[in-house]
């Protein structure tokens, strides 16, 4: 569809008044402070590219990309408008003026083969495992690498060799009397770099009575694409995957990442294909996608049993912007964990403010990155927790790194590995 | 000067680091939050952040002697387009200056840098038990600088005033690079009618007289209690006679705001949860002080209002303040959700007239919206005259543009009718300039002199104010 008539851009552009509040809530304009990176400004921006007024540039794009799509602004706008969305779509917009090859071997070769994907995480592993990765870093090899990557590798750490879907069977059955037959959305990163998460939700969602199938075929939610300007792709893997689903009559489909629930969720699904002839099956896939936390506490009620025994242990919660913005779920990770015991959680300071990983924000904009996570882990370190639950892999590779960069002893945790280890605490 | 040499000499001064030069870049300081600047829209030459009274002094000195324009500018939140280069020029960017030097707790008053945030200013007074009572919409966003510079007010007005009544003194770095403290060079007396006022002068001036970059704030102690009176209204015209009711009963609330039927419905639209009454009119009623004297005003006004008022909740629960109070803060930009497919727009937004004539403005209002076939919502700081008016169109639609302007150009023409003004609070810049010789006559001409002394070459923010 041609950019002035998606719909973001004909229905929503000109509704901004510039009211600026915008420039109130934006972590990233809180760390640069000036027009260009204000929200208001993207949608100014926008509609310069839509009037025909500046050209789709590559630096247009560079500076579109000076955000984190957390989804701050759209929630917080008081006409309405859907921010991150008209962003999303100038940046598809100016990236097919300016097609970059490595950018599409990346995102459309790549990260849509979920073979090549894990390729490609093996050789990190390998060259972190052989030592080659802080060889490299000793000779400046890293240097090499292209954009911020030559800091930004830094944040790939323990990079584990067995995926998630290489140990969890296609189908789990349901532990005790079934009571619904789930589809997992098992994505790329909690696949690849976080297979303890998986491991844990099937276990969790068995032992609850779910039969859990991961289906095969399986590919990216796409968000990464959305971000990277590749909107056509990511309709291409939305559709795909509402094929590898549909063979099956899910209950429910879920999922532990917050990228990818927010993805699959209606809202995006309207984006990618509300104005193709997928629209009817987008809107009965995501009427059945459900994020984790919320299905355990709304649909299962899941109560783990009390253990006195259970080691008391200080956890905060970070809420992943597109679990909070995108889908307003804040509640229900806090009170899975409230829920679990010896759980004490603490809350940090502006806990639903963005940490700056953002998916490839920290990989293609380390320094910026790194000043916003600063600020979070500064909440963090004061909670004193010792373990810091999210629900997004993205968050949690950011948060170790943060973890890393300022000497703190807490760990990383989906609320999941939490409930999953109390309920093996009782066996 | 040509702009590229103008560019040079900058990035000499300042660096690349603060200072914006390249076109795209421009392009952003082309706007503020007026329907003029979305019509039109006008790149500075450059746009330089300054952290130093030094920094504004070299930027002056520069333009005095090259006859360049300069233009302050805070959060960019105005509707007037007063802080856009609409005649070229550098736009300094003071947001970022954003310093609280001073806050001194027994004096109870306090020193800012121009970019300090007013919500942030509140909550570092709230640790010395102390506020601004000044309190615009934007209170997250705007600057004090910008407030001073446009005397802004809010939704406290009733009881506290504007900004103006708070400045003590300035620093203001005048159009040839001189340096003036107004209000005294050592003073920090509260009390103070030596020399000629200059610091009144100074508030909202705009920036066409120079660039402030000092301000010394009178404070006030936190009121104790609070309580807030939802009255509403199933005709209009009751609204405004129960205010003129409440002051006749001796209550001088912090805040009388109204809400119409349409901005109701907007508010309802934007934030359900908050759930206002669907009525013709609503209206708050703020009321601050200790306990006592908060309880005894808001029985009062709740004998006043129920004289023509459906109903009256009176609260001094937190949260339903909260809830009720959030209503009418978030009217402004949630006037758009009227119409799908429109958005409200800045202009013609902030007549002010005298409370025995706000009912004739609010019906005259409604009667040219049906003239020109346009729907507008109207909301405000009722207890002190001052009508926002939100007219809601398809801004990209040129006969509707075409029709809201000669809309905006009568609400301004009411206002002076009805003895009002064209603006109560937001301020001239670009938008009403052209109504300066009508409002003022002989003092406009006076205005000019005025300007003429501290400005003969005219760099400061032209095309603004008068």
């Amino acid at each position: 569809m041609e950019f002035k008539e998606l719909p973001p851009v004909k229905e929503q552009l000109m509704k901004c008044v510039r009211c600026g509040k915008c420039r109130s809530v934006c972590p990233v304009f809180s760390e640069i402070g000036n027009e260009t990176v204000a929200p208001r400004g993207h949608v100014f921006m926008v509609q310069m590219l839509r009037d025909g007024i500046v050209a789709p540039e590559q630096k247009v794009y560079d500076h579109l990309t000076n955000c984190l799509m957390c989804e701050t602004c759209s929630v917080n706008c008081p006409s309405g408008i859907d921010i991150h969305e008209l962003n999303a779509a100038a940046r598809s917009y100016i990236y097919e003026h300016n097609p970059n090859l490595a950018k599409d071997l990346i995102f459309d070769t790549m990260w849509t083969n979920p073979a090549y994907l894990k390729n490609v995480v093996r050789m990190i592993w390998g060259a972190q495992a052989s030592g080659a990765q802080s060889l490299g870093r000793k000779l400046g090899l890293t240097k090499l690498l292209p954009g911020d990557m030559p800091k930004a590798e830094k944040i790939l750490t323990d990079i584990p060799w067995r995926s998630a879907r290489s140990q969890l069977p296609a189908v789990s059955p349901a532990i005790g009397k079934k009571k619904f037959t789930v589809g997992y959305f098992l994505g790329c990163a909690t696949d690849l770099l976080n297979p303890e998460v998986a491991k844990a939700t099937v276990a969790v969602l068995t032992r609850n009575g779910c039969e859990v199938v991961i289906p095969p075929g399986t590919k990216c939610c796409g968000l990464p694409q959305i971000a990277n300007g590749k909107m056509s792709t990511a309709q291409r893997l939305a559709i795909d995957n509402i094929e590898a689903f549909q063979k099956y009559d899910f209950d429910y489909i879920i999922t532990d990442c917050a990228s990818c629930s927010s993805a699959l969720a209606v809202k995006n699904m309207e984006l990618l294909l509300g104005t193709t002839e997928y629209r009817e099956q987008a809107r009965a896939f995501s009427a059945k996608v459900m994020d984790l936390t919320y299905f355990l506490i709304h649909v299962l009620d899941i109560h783990p049993p009390a253990n006195d025994k259970a080691p008391r242990v200080r956890v905060t919660y970070h809420d992943p912007c597109h679990l909070a913005n995108a889908q307003g779920i804040k509640d229900e990770p806090r009170e899975l964990l409230r829920r679990i015991p010896g759980v004490e959680l603490v809350e940090m300071k502006d806990a639903n403010r963005c940490c700056g990983g953002s998916g490839t924000f920290s990989l293609t904009h380390y320094d910026l990155s790194m000043q916003i996570l600063d600020k979070k882990m500064e909440n963090i370190g004061a909670t004193g927790a010792d373990l810091v639950a999210t629900c997004c892999p993205s968050c949690m590779m950011q948060l170790r790194h943060g973890v890393s960069r300022q000497g703190l002893h807490a760990r990383l945790v989906h609320p999941v590995q939490l409930l999953s280890q109390a309920y093996e605490d009782q066996d | 000067m040509d702009k590229l040499t103008i560019q040079k000499e900058l990035l000499k001064m300042f660096g690349p680091d603060r200072l914006l030069s390249d076109e795209l870049d421009l392009m952003y300081y082309s706007y503020d939050s007026s329907f003029l600047t979305k019509l039109e829209s006008t790149s500075p030459y450059a746009v330089v952040f300054p952290k130093s009274t030094e920094d504004v002094q070299q930027i002056l000195r520069f333009a005095w002697a090259n006859h360049v324009n300069v233009i302050p500018r805070g959060a960019g939140t105005g509707e007037t387009g007063g802080c856009v280069a609409v005649e070229g020029g550098i736009v300094l960017d003071l947001s970022q200056w954003n310093q609280i030097v001073d806050i001194d707790q027994k004096n109870m008053q306090v020193v800012v840098r121009p970019g300090v945030i007013h919500a942030e200013l509140n909550n570092e007074l709230a640790k010395y038990n102390l506020f601004f009572p000044p309190d615009p919409g934007s209170s997250l966003m705007c600057t004090i600088g910008g407030m001073v510079a446009n005397n802004a007010s809010g939704l406290r007005a009733v009881k506290y005033g504007t900004t103006e009544q708070y400045v003590l003194g300035l620093e203001v770095v005048v159009p040839n690079g001189d340096v003036m403290i107004t209000g005294g060079m050592k003073s920090r007396a509260i009390k103070n009618v030596s020399g000629l006022n200059l610091t009144k002068l100074m508030v909202g001036s705009e920036g066409v007289l120079g660039v402030i970059t000092k301000i010394r704030l009178r404070c006030f102690p936190k009121p104790r209690a609070r309580g807030i009176a939802l009255a509403v209204f199933d005709n209009l015209d009751d609204a405004p006679a129960t205010v003129l009711d409440v002051y006749q009963a001796g209550i001088l609330p912090s805040g009388i705001e109204i809400l119409d039927g349409s901005a109701i419905k907007a508010v309802n639209e934007f934030k359900p949860h908050i759930q206002l009454p669907d009525a013709e009119a609503i209206l708050l009623f703020e009321v601050d002080g200790n306990p006592p004297s908060v309880e005894f005003e808001g029985n009062v006004i709740r004998e006043m209002a129920g004289k023509r008022a459906r109903s009256v909740e009176w609260s001094t629960d937190p949260q339903r303040m909260a809830k009720l109070w959030e209503g009418r803060s978030v009217t402004a930009a949630a006037a758009s959700r009227v119409r799908p497919d429109g958005s409200r727009i800045f202009a013609g937004e902030d007549i002010s007239v005298p409370l025995s004539r706000v009912a004739d403005v609010l019906r005259a209002i409604r009667e040219l919206g049906r003239k020109y076939g346009i729907q507008v919502v109207n909301y405000g700081h009722i207890g002190d005259g001052n009508v926002h008016t939100a007219p809601v169109i398809n801004p990209e639609n040129p006969e509707e543009v075409e029709k809201v302007l000669q809309l905006v150009d009568e609400i301004h023409l009411l206002a002076i009718e009805m003895e009002g003004t064209t603006t109560g609070e937001h301020g001239v810049g670009a938008v009403r300039r052209r109504y300066a010789p009508l409002e003022h006559g002989l003092a406009h001409e006076y205005m000019l002199k005025t300007k003429q002394a501290f400005d003969p070459k005219g760099i400061m923010n032209p095309g603004k104010l008068i």
